[in-house]
Formats: C-alpha cells, structure tokens, sequence
C-alpha cells in the first residue's frame, strides 16, 4: 500500500464494502465494490447508480477580472454563458496542447468556479494565476474544502426528491449542464432535509440523466448512505471507477490525460468544446493555444470506434491499429466494455432502447476511442492488435444509443 | 483480493504456473483456472476455447479468458487431444467466477502422456510459489 495516496472522505466506506482500491491520480478509489463492474454498470443505466467523485478539483475564481480570465484560458466562448449555468471545455498551453478537461460553473458575472480532475487543483490554479497578472481576480483552490459525489441514471430525480428541501421547486425548470445551490452559503436554494446546503448540478460523466453534488466534506457520508437508502425502492448501486469507465466510454465522453492530452486539442469527437464559427474555419475568440490549432494539423484524429462484440484490447501503445490495407496507422486510446450494448442488424442498440426483439439478448460491446495519422469516415473497418490478440472495430460518430442525460427532467420525476 | 490463506485450491488436482488446474479422472483431463487466476481477474464476460478435436502440446496456448479488468491467455497443463469444451460457458462466463472447479471447467483433455502431470505443482508446491 502506497501511504502517500490521498483519499476521500468516503474511503472507509468503500474499504468497508469491500471496494478493490486502486490509485487514480494520487486519491485512493474504488474501481468497483463486490456487486461487480457490470452490475454496477447496468444499474445506472436501469436505474441509478452513486460514484465518489471528491478526488476532482474545485477552482474559485472571484473578481471583476474573472470572466475575461476564462475566458481567456478556457477552450469555451463563454460570452453567453447564463448565470447558473455550466460549460465544458478544456485549458490548454500555447502549443495548443490540452492540460485538463473542466466545466466552468458561473454564479454570477464576477463569480466562476471551475471543476477539474483528481490531482489538477493546483496545476490548473497556477496556469490561471499566471495568466491573471493585473487582472482583478481572486482565484481559491477549494479542493480541501468540498467534497463531491454524483448520483446517475433515470431514478436520480426520484431518490434526491426523498433528500433535498421543496424538491418541486429544486427539480423545476434544471435543464442539462444547469445548477442550483451552493455549497457554502447558509442561503443555499438547495438544501438537504437536515439544512446541508448542496450545490446540485444537472450534469454527470456517464452519459445518463443525473446529478453532481458537491457539500462540505462533512456531510457527504451521511448523504451517500441516505442515498442509499431511499434508493431502495428503486433500486441502486455504488459505483467504482471501473463502471464511470465503461459508462463514459460508450457515453463517448473523453478522459482527460487518456483519450485528451499533451497532443492537440483538435481532430476529435468533442468539436463542441472549441469556439468554432459556423463553418470552422475559425473561432469566435482568441484564446491559450487558439493559434497553435488553426489551421488544423492533417496529421492526427482522434475517433470514437465500436467493436465488433464485447472482447476488447488493452489501452496502451502496444495495441496497434491497422487500417484494411494492413497498414499501421495509430494507436488505441481508450477500449472498454460497454455492456449494456449489442449490435443488430448493424445498429448499435442498448439495455434501454425500445422495441427490441423479445429473445435478442445484450451482450455488451467494446468501444473506445483510437488516434490515427489519416482521416477515416464512419463504418471504415479497422483491426486493433494487441500480441496475437485481434479484434474488429468499426468507426462510428457516437456509441451507446438511448442516452438520457440530455432529455427534460419532466421525464424522470 | 482474496489473501493466499483464503484461496480454495482443492488436493485432488494438479496446478501450474499460469494458474490452471488439471485433474484425471479416468483417461481424461479436465482443465481449467484456479481460485487465484479468477479472483485476480475479476468478472469473467468473455471465455475463447480451442475446437473439440484440436490436438495441443503441452504448454500451447489454448484459448483466453477476458474479465472486464483484463484479458488472460490460457496454456495447456498436458499434451492431448480436445475431447471436451465447456459450452456452458458461451452464454454464462461467469461460472469460472461463481464455480471454477465444477460448473467454470474450460476443457476435457484426452492426454498423450499422463505422466505429464507428474510435472505439475501439487496444492503445497502452488501455495509455496504464490508465497514466493
């Protein structure tokens, strides 16, 4: 056991329900508990599932300055950026090349925070405090001081009702990538029944209908246990790193440091990250590593692919990718299983899609994403070798079909 | 993790390096993989098996086992013929979890040579190497 590695507040929860732990950037996690990756992967997509994610980061950035900082450093043009809304995008250097993926929270016009990964608080601060100078800003690296948990899939709505205070009027008009509440004030519009002030935010990493939580680290192993708890009827799971992995791949949702990274931010599935204008021949601002990305490099893309069946091949760069011609043309990113998936008929369908054929059954599909030196269009045919082993991968433009995170909240009240 | 004290590595069978277990019954060698190697691996989705009537050599890999975790090669513990596969296992992969020694066997050998079992590990020689 490495003593060094950080951990969470709900680490003596995990460890109790018998959690296999693992090193993710530095915090001691969960990659799954003893209901096993695939359950825990299916209950989100059947119901719900909770995930302990207080190893991210949190940014406070107050002050007159703060919205052109970020807009300044961050890939998203957040002029029109609504109070109580959130954004995803990434910071990057002037070479273009990603340091961290985030959502910017805005309170309001002099108030932003931003959320990044395990491990990148006071990376991300000091790039924005190094771009700041003379700016009037205030920038808090708030990581110590909340704790977060997300709670994903169509029941989430139904199981915080149980929790949060006036839950008609919390769960009113929350479209996706919105929030309510705050962590740290006593006036907090969203509050726990015992009066824990929250900030809940319509967003989450598995591509399902869900929430993130953040609260002061107090408070969070009472909520995740009353989560729990009146999840019951429904039915729920907690959820490891293993399951959020196989949940976002199949969401095609990227992870930072593996499918992003020291390359260029550009070429990829996620366009909406970048400011392009209408036709992307440029962006509507200028921003860090803007230049460097236009003219877009012809050299590497980044694609999102799905396998054949649900036997998949390691992420690493041993794992080649070989084009029909047998020529090597990249590497593969990230491959996971999603099992909630199957092919029919050369359609990808889910665990949630209606109409199925009664006696089809789902095995699972493993998807992922791959960097390659040419352009390739959907439905191209590829191998991904690893050793002997071979799969067959198809390139497609999404992977899990019947995702619900973006429909309306009326759905799932 | 299961702790080497909590492994369940039965007496009436043999054991190598890679985790497999062998044990005769009559003429025929069933094989499969042991406590360790499916408590290491986690979920077992997925099982690739050789075809009834392949003839292997001793140490040859034969098929894989993937768990959402990883993918684990599997060699064969004797030379022989295929008599047997576990097809069970094409639609419930889980049984090497749930059941390695019973429900979760992989394949039915008729060996070359039985004397080749004499190479492999007893459970006290197994247990010796997993300890290190």
């Amino acid at each position: 056991m490495n003593t060094c590695l950080k951990t969470t507040p709900l680490n003596d929860w995990h460890k109790a329900a018998g959690a296999n732990m693992a090193d993710f950037g530095g915090f001691e996690m969960p990659l799954w508990y003893e209901t096993g990756v695939k359950n825990e992967h299916l209950w989100v997509l059947k119901s719900a599932g909770i995930f302990d994610t207080s190893h991210m980061a949190c940014i406070n950035i107050n002050g007159k300055g703060s919205f052109g900082l970020i807009n300044h450093c961050f890939t998203r043009d957040i002029t029109t950026l609504e109070k109580s809304r959130c954004a995803y995008g990434a910071f990057l250097d002037t070479n273009g090349h990603c340091i961290d993926d985030a959502i910017v929270y805005k309170f309001w016009d002099t108030c932003f925070m931003v959320c990044v990964n395990a491990g990148m608080g006071a990376t991300i601060a000091r790039h924005l405090e190094a771009n700041a100078k003379g700016m009037d800003v205030i920038i808090e690296d708030l990581s110590l001081k909340i704790a977060k948990m997300d709670i994903q899939g169509i029941n989430s709505a139904r199981i915080l009702s149980k929790l949060v205070q006036n839950p008609g009027k919390v769960f009113n008009k929350m479209p996706y990538f919105s929030f309510k509440g705050n962590f740290n004030e006593s006036e907090s519009r969203v509050k726990l029944l015992d009066g824990t002030p929250v900030l809940l935010s319509r967003s989450g990493y598995t591509g399902e209908f869900g929430f993130e939580i953040f609260l002061n680290p107090g408070s969070i192993v009472k909520l995740w246990k009353d989560i729990l708890l009146a999840g019951k009827e429904y039915g729920i799971a907690a959820c490891g790193l293993g399951a959020r992995d196989s949940l976002r791949a199949g969401a095609c949702l990227p992870l930072s440091h593996q499918d992003i990274g020291a390359w260029q931010f550009i070429n990829h599935p996620w366009d909406f990250a970048l400011p392009y204008n209408n036709d992307k021949t440029s962006f509507t601002k200028n921003f860090i590593g803007a230049d460097s990305l236009l003219p877009a490099r012809a050299d590497s893309f980044t694609y999102p692919f799905a396998g054949d069946s649900l036997r998949k091949v390691s992420s690493t760069d041993s794992t080649k990718v070989i084009d029909t011609n047998g020529e090597q043309i990249g590497r593969v990113l990230t491959c996971a299983t999603d099992m909630g998936i199957g092919w029919h008929k050369g359609n990808i369908v889910s665990i949630c899609s209606e109409n199925l054929p009664r006696d089809f059954k789902i095995k699972g599909i493993s998807c992922g994403f791959i960097m390659v030196t040419k352009k390739l269009e959907p439905g191209m045919k590829l191998k991904l070798k690893e050793g002997k082993r071979t799969i067959t991968a198809t390139i497609v433009t999404d992977i899990r079909p019947d995702r619900t995170a973006r429909k309306k909240l009326d759905n799932f009240i | 993790m299961k702790e080497i004290s909590d492994l369940n590595l039965p007496d009436d069978m043999k054991y190598t390096k890679d985790h497999e277990w062998a044990r005769l019954s009559g003429d025929i060698v069933t094989v499969g993989i042991n406590d360790y190697a499916q408590d290491q691996l986690g979920e077992v989705v997925f099982v690739e098996l050789p075809e009834t009537g392949d003839t292997l050599s001793k140490g040859d890999e034969f098929g894989s086992v993937e768990s959402v975790k990883a993918v684990s090669e599997i060699y064969i513990p004797v030379s022989g013929e295929i008599m047997e596969i576990n097809e069970d296992l094409e639609d419930a992969p889980e049984l090497v979890n749930e059941s390695c020694y019973e429900k979760g066997w992989l394949i039915k050998v008729k060996p070359e040579d039985v004397s080749e079992l004499d190479n492999l590990m007893d459970k006290a020689e197994y247990l010796d190497m997993l300890k290190g």
